[in-house]
């Protein structure tokens, strides 16, 4: 039987990576309205461009650096080049997403293979924490992905420009009469979403491999967070994500390892039809 | 491929100028204005003789096959999903079996061509790119198909289009199943390799009596990945492994598909102390290997383990496959007969330095397998060639290959056994600073023992 300190650590640290993982899809929901399904498919962009910058310069953290920035700059493409122009129609969006995630999943099986691929773990070693052997791999993940998640907490109700991304989360129309300009909001939306996507996509990366179809379980993962913790919440989602990965570990630990992964779905229903606005509901904003 | 000249009755000989079918496209023949069976008219004409002079073929004499049963040209259609290893190993190598058997003379001299088909991985494209080949193309035979759900998904066509298919690469029991169950019908069925999932499992146990004292493994856990494959094998391990060994068994977990984090797995089973992890994983064997590499387990991990046999995986996973094992057909280094390592070079030499996968060695075999029955029934017809490939023996790359009779435990299985098709358990272990698939069993392929992980 594992122990139940053990249980705590992974909870503790899957936790934060799936925070993470989500928040890009709370983000874009949050403050474009927009069900972004190709959000897997940016972790994926994410991961692969490590995966090719560490190859070629055998330094992960460059590699992280890069997986930022190019999966930033496909996020800012995606919202430029399609997103914007049917912003208003959720169902030609919902599609759109949808396809450019499967384009991108036929893209990477072409251009690298099916075959998963590795990608170098941020730190090496252990560290034993209770008598519990834990990766310093994971303790960095973890470290990193609450970096980032405090930053985003910062930006957003600390400067100008986050400000103006709550504002229009909250109302477009009384964003606009401040003088916000709603379109380069959603553009800095988009690219910080991609970037916190493409880090994502890393550490998942490292923390498992990179492979085609890496993104789909994230994906559905984002979905199963952000509407327990309510659409749109940033906080809802960090709650959300401890909760499904409390859930998560329980059931692998205790109950049956053929049960993986149903937890999150079951948590999917359960919250769409007995509290579908979710944990938190959508904070500030206008019904 | 020219045929001797001899006298075609005048009115099936046109005058050259009509658009004739050459033996690329395989069915057709427009002969006097009218729509008539290559096939039948080849019988017609006796030794496929006229076809050539249709062709347009100059030579006048240049032997040829003497017997109404064979075409000019005999096509095998090879299924397999074109993206992944398995499917792409099983397409190059029927390809190349080809290539070679029409530098050696041909099929009792006449040429053979290997269609190949994209199965996509999926039951649905399987089925039509069968009927595509089988219907279309009018193949002799097929051979291919990985994935236990597609090669099931094309059993009934099979049946319909009475054209034998030699499976390579799909492990199902279920199949000759069927063709014990309803002989006339499903009789065209046969396959190469791999062995079937019950007798993967009774080689997991082989393999268990034999090594895990050397290795040191005590107690150990089962992983199988919950999937159809895996159950003959769960269920061989579990009623047998702990009682025909002195091994323990902790556990054995089924793990489902969609496992991303065996974190909590692994703790589980280094909290009971395990030696070794002894797997049944495929889908879900890359995640469950990179973890256990990346947490540096304390216990070893190997089985069968289908991505590891993958010949690139050591790159790709940047070492993390060192110290795994897993059942194959057939490695790249392992001279499981004189036919196996002239294979995998020739196979090296025309694609470029890759190497074939375990279903690359039963479709190379399966190509080879058609050409004997072919040459010893003089006919392509498929119930003959049904009886001739009943009673075939084939020592090939992966072994001797023979297929159960009628009544025997696996109708049209192939046989598992020491001095049939065994398999081999290889090692990834380094050899300078590569990684190197080592076979560590059977003992007389053998050219290493087990060792533990680096890190162990």
């Amino acid at each position: 039987m594992t122990s139940v300190v053990n249980v705590a650590i992974n909870i503790l640290l899957l936790g934060a990576l799936y925070s993470l993982v989500a928040i890009g899809f709370t983000l874009i929901f949050g403050v474009g309205g927009v069900l972004n399904l190709a959000h897997g498919a940016i972790i994926t962009v994410g991961a692969y461009s490590a995966y090719a910058v560490n190859m070629a310069t055998g330094n992960v953290y460059l590699a992280t650096f890069a997986a930022a920035a190019i999966a930033g700059a496909f996020s800012f493409a995606m919202y430029k080049g399609l997103i914007k122009k049917a912003r208003h129609n959720p169902v030609t969006v919902l599609i759109l997403t949808l396809v450019m995630g499967l384009v991108v999943e036929q893209v990477m099986m072409v251009s690298f293979g099916t075959q998963a691929v590795a990608v170098s773990s941020l730190v090496n070693g252990q560290t034993t924490i209770a008598g519990n052997g834990v990766q310093n791999n994971r303790i960095a993940v973890f470290v990193l992905s609450w970096l980032l998640i405090g930053a985003l907490f910062y930006f957003v109700n600390k400067t100008k420009t986050g400000q103006a991304i709550l504002a229009t989360s909250m109302s477009e129309k009384g964003a606009a009469l401040v003088g916000i300009e709603s379109d380069s909001v959603y553009t800095y939306t988009w690219v910080l979403a991609g970037m916190l996507a493409g880090v994502a996509g890393v550490f998942l990366a490292s923390f498992q491999m990179a492979a085609p179809f890496m993104g789909r379980t994230p994906l559905l993962l984002s979905f199963s967070i952000v509407v327990l913790g309510g659409l749109g919440s940033i906080r809802g989602s960090v709650i959300g994500a401890y909760l499904i990965s409390f859930l998560d570990q329980i059931t692998v630990s205790y109950v049956s390892t053929r049960l993986a992964g149903v937890s999150a779905l079951v948590v999917l229903v359960v919250v769409l039809l007995v509290k579908p606005e979710g944990l938190f509901g959508r904070e500030l904003a206008e019904e | 491929m020219c045929y001797p000249l001899i006298t075609v009755p005048r009115h099936m000989v046109n005058d050259g100028k009509e658009n004739v079918s050459s033996a690329e496209d395989g069915n057709l023949a427009s002969l006097d204005g009218g729509r008539v069976g290559r096939r039948t008219f080849l019988k017609v004409t006796g030794a496929g003789a006229g076809a050539a002079a249709l062709a347009g073929c100059t030579e006048s004499i240049s032997g040829g096959s003497s017997d109404g049963g064979i075409p000019d040209t005999v096509s095998f259609g090879a299924l397999g999903p074109a993206d992944l290893p398995m499917g792409d190993s099983i397409l190059k190598s029927a390809k190349l079996a080809a290539k070679e058997i029409n530098a050696d003379g041909g099929i009792a001299g006449s040429d053979v061509e290997v269609l190949t088909k994209d199965t996509k991985d999926k039951p649905g494209t399987t089925r039509s790119a069968y009927q595509e080949l089988t219907t279309g193309k009018n193949v002799d035979a097929t051979l291919g198909i990985f994935g236990s759900e597609n090669l099931l998904s094309v059993m009934g066509n099979i049946g319909q289009a009475k054209t034998p298919h030699l499976t390579a690469g799909a492990a199902t029991p279920e199949a000759p199943k069927r063709v014990g169950e309803d002989y006339e019908t499903n009789k065209y069925w046969f396959r190469v390799g791999p062995v079937n999932s019950v007798f993967l499992g009774e080689s997991q146990i082989e393999f268990a009596k034999k090594k895990f004292k050397d290795m040191g493994w005590k107690k150990v856990a089962f992983l199988a990945e919950d999937y159809k494959w895996t159950e003959p094998i769960t269920n061989v391990i579990k009623k047998r492994l702990e009682s025909e060994t002195d091994v323990e068994v902790t556990e054995v977990k089924r793990i489902a598909e969609g496992t991303e984090d065996f974190t909590p797995i692994y703790d589980e089973l280094e909290s009971s102390n395990i030696d070794g992890a002894y797997t049944a994983l495929a889908h879900i064997g890359t995640t469950s290997l990179g973890q256990w590499a990346k947490q540096k387990r304390s216990f070893g991990y190997g089985g069968i383990h289908v991505p590891t046999q993958l010949p690139s995986f050591f790159k790709k996973t940047k070492g993390a496959a060192i110290s795994t094992f897993s059942q194959s057909t057939a490695t790249p280094t392992s001279e499981i007969t004189d036919k196996t390592l002239p294979f995998t070079k020739a196979y090296a030499n025309k694609y470029k330095g890759e190497y074939p996968i375990y279903t690359g060695y039963s479709a190379y075999d399966a190509v080879y397998m058609l050409k004997d029955a072919i040459e010893s029934a003089k006919s392509v017809d498929g119930s003959t060639l049904v009886s001739e490939l009943e009673s075939i023996s084939y020592t090939g790359t992966s072994g001797t290959i023979e297929f159960f009779g009628k009544d025997g435990r696996f109708p049209h299985d192939v046989k598992y056994g020491p001095d049939l098709v065994q398999g081999v358990y290889f090692q990834w272990q380094m050899e300078g600073k590569k990684g190197v698939q080592k076979v560590i069993y059977p003992n007389d392929l053998s050219n290493t023992d087990y060792q533990a992980p680096p890190w162990a």
